[in-house]
């Protein structure tokens, strides 16, 4: 249809906007459907970074905490507008993720990987030891932030809705960004970085805008969370959390956007699902993810594996 | 055949790694429009000598110059943009997109957005680029097959389709025709010549086989264990006493 939505997408999208509709759907639903779409969007963004560039973050978890920790604060000294609150979020994140992006992109494979954890994990420790902002506990007991004065976004239907744009918007921007030039070139240093650069790519760059764009988008979903959760612990930039994106991302197919989107949700419903019947829920996910993994190796709509698998691909 | 200026000076190059001195003061001029050729036995140092004027490494002395900029220790992505392309010895392309892709992608490097912001939401129309490169070298069917599942000579000739299309002034060929059948060599042989000749490319050629370059260049410079022992017309590089010793005495290495 275009080089930005096809029909599929736009159907998916349309449906998606009627769950609230749906007569008698319980609150308790709609609001596991908002951080499934929330989950879907993050690793849709690490998926520009992992799936298109190449390059595997452990510490998306970090632009996630930041974000929700710029609404928190601001949410919780009565800076109520939605849009202070994600203005403030890619403040932040923005200054945070050209930091990590600047170092962690003059590095490759391995090193990227273990650079973005060390600096998350920095994060994440100032966080949780420094009681300015609340320690452990993090910021709790916000207010509902306000699309412009006077409209709450206080129902879960409204917060339903506004993870939905979210995600429309970023889905948007991370197309725009694949079919474009810039993104021709990410593929490109994927697959080969030496040979980029020689054909005149200043390979760096096109990896450290990679990195702020899906830290910025990444961010944004941080500073939408505290919006239904009404809170903000330093526990959303642990480690693990990272993993869990990476996870989404496999589960859903590199390089694809709708696949890290459906990995991500999927995650996300598993873990609750399974979390609601046992304490040692993360055994179960792992078997899941193991077969997955086995039987599925390219994930739910994947074309591609990482690096180092190529014998696994198909035909053309 | 040479015509114009000098366009690529390499002065007193060396460049040793650790102990072992792979160039010692290695001196070229090759002017603009002609093929010059570096030939030598293998561990001559041709390759090393390609790298140090494409960029990958930086000489221990010496200078390059390109019209009349120096050069010398710029990184690679600056040293293409100034109008040097090289391929490479062994096949160095985008394995895992298509053949068009991968030409796409270094088409697009000239264009106008390419390194700017608006590079973030713009594709580069490159189309007409694209189609005529890999017609010229007999691509053009295989547009949308993965550049991996081609075959070694349609992987050499994609090597050179990607050189190409980032529209260099200079073109380094290090042994294109590595691998090819001698048929497939003949004819990747004239075919470069060929484009040369259209585009007006000045080209530099690193070639182990002799007599893959007598027919196409319009001179000569042998290396043999880092130093230039000869540079001449072809002619006079075959019945040189020196290079004969080289390739003669080198046979066994």
């Amino acid at each position: 249809m275009s080089r930005v939505v096809t029909w599929r997408v736009l159907v998916a999208f349309v449906a998606l906007a009627a769950l609230p509709a749906l007569p008698g759907i319980p609150t308790y639903y709609l609001l596991l459907a908002f951080d499934a779409l929330l989950f879907g969007a993050i690793a849709m963004s690490l998926d520009l970074l992992m799936g298109y560039t190449g390059l595997v973050s452990f510490g998306h978890a970090a632009f996630y905490g930041l974000g929700a920790y710029a609404t928190a604060i601001l949410l919780e000294r009565g800076v109520l507008s939605l849009w202070a609150c994600l203005g403030g979020a890619l403040v932040v994140v923005g200054v945070y993720a050209a930091i990590v992006g600047y170092f962690a992109t003059a590095r490759r494979g391995i090193y990227f990987a273990l650079l973005t954890l060390i600096f998350a994990e920095v994060v994440y420790t100032f966080f949780r030891y420094t009681q300015t902002f609340g320690g452990s506990d993090g910021i709790q007991g916000l207010p509902d932030a306000h699309l412009w004065r006077g409209v709450p976004i206080d129902t879960p239907q409204r917060k339903y809705y506004l993870v939905l744009v979210y995600l429309a918007v970023a889905y948007a921007i991370c197309r725009v960004v694949v079919t474009s030039h810039f993104g021709r070139v990410l593929v490109a240093i994927r697959e080969n970085e030496d040979r980029a650069r020689f054909l005149g790519y200043r390979v760096q760059r096109y990896k450290m805008a990679a990195c702020m764009i899906s830290a910025l988008l990444t961010g944004l979903a941080g500073a939408i969370y505290p919006m239904r959760a009404a809170f903000a612990t330093p526990d959303l930039m642990l480690w693990t959390e990272s993993g869990e994106f990476i996870i989404s991302v496999m589960i859903g197919g590199l390089g694809t956007l709708v696949g890290p989107i459906l990995g991500g949700a999927f995650f996300t419903i598993l873990r609750d699902k399974v979390s609601s019947f046992v304490d040692w829920y993360f055994i179960v996910i792992g078997v899941v993810l193991v077969l997955i993994v086995l039987f599925m190796p390219k994930g739910l709509l994947g074309i591609r594996r990482l690096h180092g698998f190529r014998q696994w691909r198909q035909g053309a | 055949m040479a015509a114009g200026g000098v366009v690529l000076e390499v002065d007193g190059v060396s460049k040793s790694f650790g102990a072992l001195s792979a160039l010692s003061r290695v001196g070229l001029a090759v002017s603009e429009g002609e093929v010059f050729s570096i030939i030598g036995p293998n561990g001559a140092g041709k390759s090393t000598l390609f790298n140090v004027i494409a960029g990958l490494h930086a000489p221990s002395a010496g200078r390059v110059v390109f019209r009349g900029h120096e050069i010398t220790g710029l990184p690679p992505e600056r040293i293409n943009r100034l109008g040097i392309a090289k391929t490479f010895q062994i096949t160095n392309v985008f394995p895992e997109i298509s053949v068009g892709e991968n030409v796409r992608v270094a088409a697009q490097s000239r264009s106008a957005d390419s390194g700017r912001v608006a590079s973030l939401w713009r594709a580069a129309d490159v189309e007409v680029r694209v189609t005529e490169l890999l017609e010229s070298f007999g691509l053009a069917v295989k547009r949308d097959e993965l550049a991996q599942h081609l075959s070694h000579g349609e992987q050499r000739y994609l090597e050179i389709c990607l050189a190409l299309a980032t529209e260099p002034t200079l073109l380094l060929l290090d042994e294109p025709t590595a691998g090819m059948t001698p048929g497939e060599t003949r004819d990747a042989t004239a075919l470069v010549r060929k484009i040369a000749l259209q585009r007006g490319l000045t080209v530099l050629l690193i070639e182990h086989d002799m007599s893959v370059v007598m027919g196409i260049s319009d001179r000569i410079a042998v290396l043999h264990f880092g130093e230039k022992i000869a540079e001449g017309t072809p002619e006079a590089i075959r019945s040189d006493a020196r290079v004969i010793e080289a390739y003669l005495g080198g046979a066994d290495d």
